[in-house]
């Protein structure tokens, strides 16, 4: 057994052996490529064994078509310490010259980008961006967002891709709840360890919750007022029937579940009402669950009591 | 040995006989006593001056608190407040009239409870102190669609000459007692004489003495105490009908100051101890259940307590069944038909959802009665179930069940513009704020809409 154990250690590190042993490039550059210019432009050598004159004018003359002594780098900047990062910098504060003149929009109604993240952008171009830098271009990247979208270029669309990430994050939307042919509009809320189902239509004000009424739902009145609080808070207690289903958790945490899920019900019927109902905080799920036990202590916080030896 | 060991046995705290102290007879003497006591002599070590400790703590500054006597916490808890100066009085509605809450029209209105009324109602203990007559300068009574159909039912039983048999259900805080209130004062406001036992509970949970009647298989049982205790309520409140109702049998056998003249209201006089409580009032309810005397409202509070089998005893030790209390059999009697009631009048059990417990064959027994009236598909009973009981069913099943349930949203605005125009209710009243206290009291329970709007109120 020992020895089959020992046999096996090698094999143990046969990934890091087989691995490189130097330090290799984060990502490959994908659009950085060196163009070097050669000193002599062509390379294939003729040489005519008989006339003189032929091997004269045969003869390359050195320096011809040549302005500069050394090799000029194809961009300007090579020499810089985040080339790649440089050049973009570059394309776009020429593309916003040039379109400057372009009528803008306020920012709040410019189309909404997923801009790559500072870390992200080191990552992809394996050049360490200062922040500073970042800002500086994202800056003018934001500017150029803010061109009309009827009017924009294309230049402008293929040179702004280049700051945003390949996922949007803002497509990634919640079904919007509909009403369907009975007139019901379905609600999920939660809150602690409960989740609650409400189907709301417009009615007179009748509660069934679990197939009974308030009362019998719940016996503190404070959980019947949250659980209809919703309804309250805008003044629609009497224009709306409520059958909500709902289950977990104790008798707090299923009322405030029950509101939630009302007010996404409501928001469906009526739109307008969804900044009285944030107000109202009915719109956004309380995150507070119990927090867990650790090793060590009694409960999440608790710590046994202090025993002499 | 044994001598011994039987000494060591006899307990020492035995009561000793007294003894006859000497008197001892200090000596005649003039002169006064020393007037400071000279100290202990000291003889050993134990009797020197011992040391005390010093303490630095606080004494604590004891201020003499007089303590309820015994029994008053309980009466403050149990009292029954009917008034409220500081409520204001509410203006224009009327008084309840003999007719009144027989009226369709009536319907969806307040009334304020007659003086007199109230004085008899609270003889026969029908208010109770779980309800909310405290925030009121007056006792007031929504007649809700039930009891203006309970109240015909009670009309239409005197001209059929037969009693209207009926038992109140309905969920927690509906109104069941308040609707037994109603019945109460319809029928003493029409001359009826009224029987009320404010708590089956009372019966049967073997807290007020019992004692078997003699010659009876399987062995049937009075309560003296109780019975007595009934017979002083249902003269204070009955007193002017039986006054003027005489006797009909010759009783002279119970006491000897009933003469063939005399009246009910003796009868129910005649019985000074509890020995003769049971006699008197099984002589009073004979009375009453003979033809040409007036109409009797026989109504009971808490129903399951008394169709179960009961806390007392009999010699043998076997439990009793409840119906074999001879007041609970009267009750059960009347209630199941067997008792006829020659001059109309009604029996009214209303059950209790509070102070209850599950009782499965009266459910079932009121389920298949409410299945019946309502033309739907009777219950079957669970067959897994083995504590179904015959005797609950055959006391049940002749009666009629009303359920009652929350109030309309009309009659929960009537009910709220009271509560304002009594200073109770501080937010303006509109058809919001009455949907939305009708929707939090669980679809207009009367008791729950209270607790939700008048919660800050209630002491």
């Amino acid at each position: 057994m020992a020895t089959i154990a020992t046999g096996l250690r090698h094999a143990k590190c046969a990934g890091s052996i087989a691995a490189a042993q130097w330090r290799t490039a984060v990502l490959p550059r994908s659009t950085f490529s060196l163009a070097i210019r050669s000193i002599t432009s062509d390379s294939q050598k003729t040489t005519p064994p008989n006339l003189e004159v032929e091997v004269a004018a045969s003869v390359p003359i050195p320096y011809q078509g040549v302005t500069h002594a050394r090799v000029v780098p194809a961009t300007p900047s090579y020499f810089s310490r985040e080339p790649q990062f440089n050049d973009l910098y570059i394309g776009i504060s020429k593309l916003l010259t040039k379109y400057n003149h372009l009528p803008t929009v306020p920012p709040s109604e410019a189309p909404q980008m997923p801009w790559t993240k500072l870390e992200e952008m080191r990552a992809q171009m394996g050049e360490p961006i200062k922040a500073s830098h970042y800002a500086k271009v994202m800056r003018v990247a934001k500017r150029l967002n803010l061109i009309e979208p009827s009017l924009r270029p294309q230049e402008v669309k293929v040179a702004l891709t280049e700051f945003t990430r390949d996922i949007n994050p803002f497509l990634n939307m919640p079904n919007p709840i509909t009403i369907d042919k009975f007139g019901r509009a379905v609600g999920v809320g939660k809150r602690k360890e409960s989740t609650a189902r409400a189907f709301v239509v417009e009615g007179t004000g009748e509660i069934l919750v679990n197939g009974k009424t308030l009362s019998e739902a719940f016996g503190r009145v404070h959980d019947r007022e949250s659980a209809v609080w919703a309804l309250t808070a805008t003044q629609r207690l009497d224009k709306y029937n409520v059958w909500a289903l709902v289950e977990g958790g104790g008798t707090t945490g299923q009322a405030e579940a029950i509101t939630l899920a009302v007010a996404k019900a409501l928001v469906a019927h009526e739109p307008a009402l969804k900044t009285a109902l944030r107000r109202a905080g009915c719109i956004t799920r309380d995150p507070r669950t119990v927090e867990r036990k650790k090793h060590g202590h009694v409960k999440a916080r608790k710590m046994p009591a202090w025993v002499k030896r | 040995m044994a001598s011994i060991s039987l000494r060591s046995l006899v307990r020492p705290s035995l009561p000793v006989a007294p003894r006859i102290q000497p008197i001892i007879i200090a000596a005649f003497s003039t002169t006064s006593l020393v007037s400071a006591a000279a100290p202990p002599a000291i003889k050993n070590r134990k009797d020197l001056p011992k040391k005390t400790k010093k303490t630095y703590k606080k004494k604590q500054n004891i201020v003499p608190v007089k303590k309820p006597a015994p029994g008053e916490r309980k009466a403050f808890r149990k009292r029954i407040q009917l008034s409220n100066n500081s409520a204001l009085p509410v203006a224009g509605l009327d008084a309840l009239e003999a007719q009144t809450m027989a009226r369709p029209e009536s319907s969806g209105r307040m009334f304020a409870v007659p003086d007199e009324v109230v004085d008899q109602l609270r003889a026969l203990e029908a208010f109770k102190s779980t309800q909310t007559w405290n925030l009121f300068r007056k006792p007031h009574v929504l007649v809700r669609k039930e009891t203006v159909e309970l109240m015909g039912r009670l009309e239409a039983s005197l001209e059929k000459k037969e009693a209207f048999k009926c038992v109140l259900t309905g969920s927690r805080l509906s109104g069941k007692s308040l609707m037994l209130l109603q019945a109460m004062s319809y029928a003493l406001l029409n001359e009826w004489v009224v029987i009320h036992i404010p708590e089956g509970q009372d019966l049967t949970n073997g807290n007020t003495e019992y004692s078997p009647v003699p010659d009876t298989e399987p062995m049937q049982f009075t309560q003296p105490v109780y019975c007595l205790k009934l017979l002083q309520n249902i003269y204070k409140a009955n007193r002017a009908v039986l006054e003027k109702t005489p006797l009909k049998q010759d009783w002279s056998r119970l006491s000897a100051t009933l003469k063939p003249g005399s009246t009910l209201a003796d009868l129910a006089l005649s019985a000074k101890e509890s020995e003769f409580a049971w006699p008197t009032l099984s002589a009073l309810w004979t009375e009453l259940t003979q033809p040409g005397q007036p109409p009797v409202l026989l109504t009971l509070d808490g129903l399951a307590h008394i169709n179960k089998v009961s806390a007392y005893r009999d010699p043998a030790f076997n439990p009793v069944h409840a119906h074999e209390l001879l007041l609970v059999r009267t009750f059960v009697d009347a209630l199941s038909g067997k008792t006829k009631l020659p001059n109309g009048g009604a029996v009214i059990a209303a059950t209790s959802q509070n102070n209850t417990h599950f009782h499965p064959s009266q459910e079932l027994a009121l389920s298949q009665l409410e299945a019946g009236q309502a033309g739907k598909p009777v219950p079957k009973p669970d067959p897994y179930e083995r504590k179904y009981d015959d005797r609950v069913y055959d006391a049940l099943k002749n009666s009629t069940v009303m359920r009652l349930e929350g109030v309309s949203k009309e009659e929960a605005r009537v009910l709220m513009e009271y509560w304002g125009a009594s200073g109770m209710l501080r937010s303006v009243l509109d058809s919001r704020v009455v949907a939305e206290k009708w929707a939090l009291g669980g679809h207009g329970i009367v008791g729950e809409m209270e607790r939700a709007s008048l919660i800050t109120m209630r002491m």
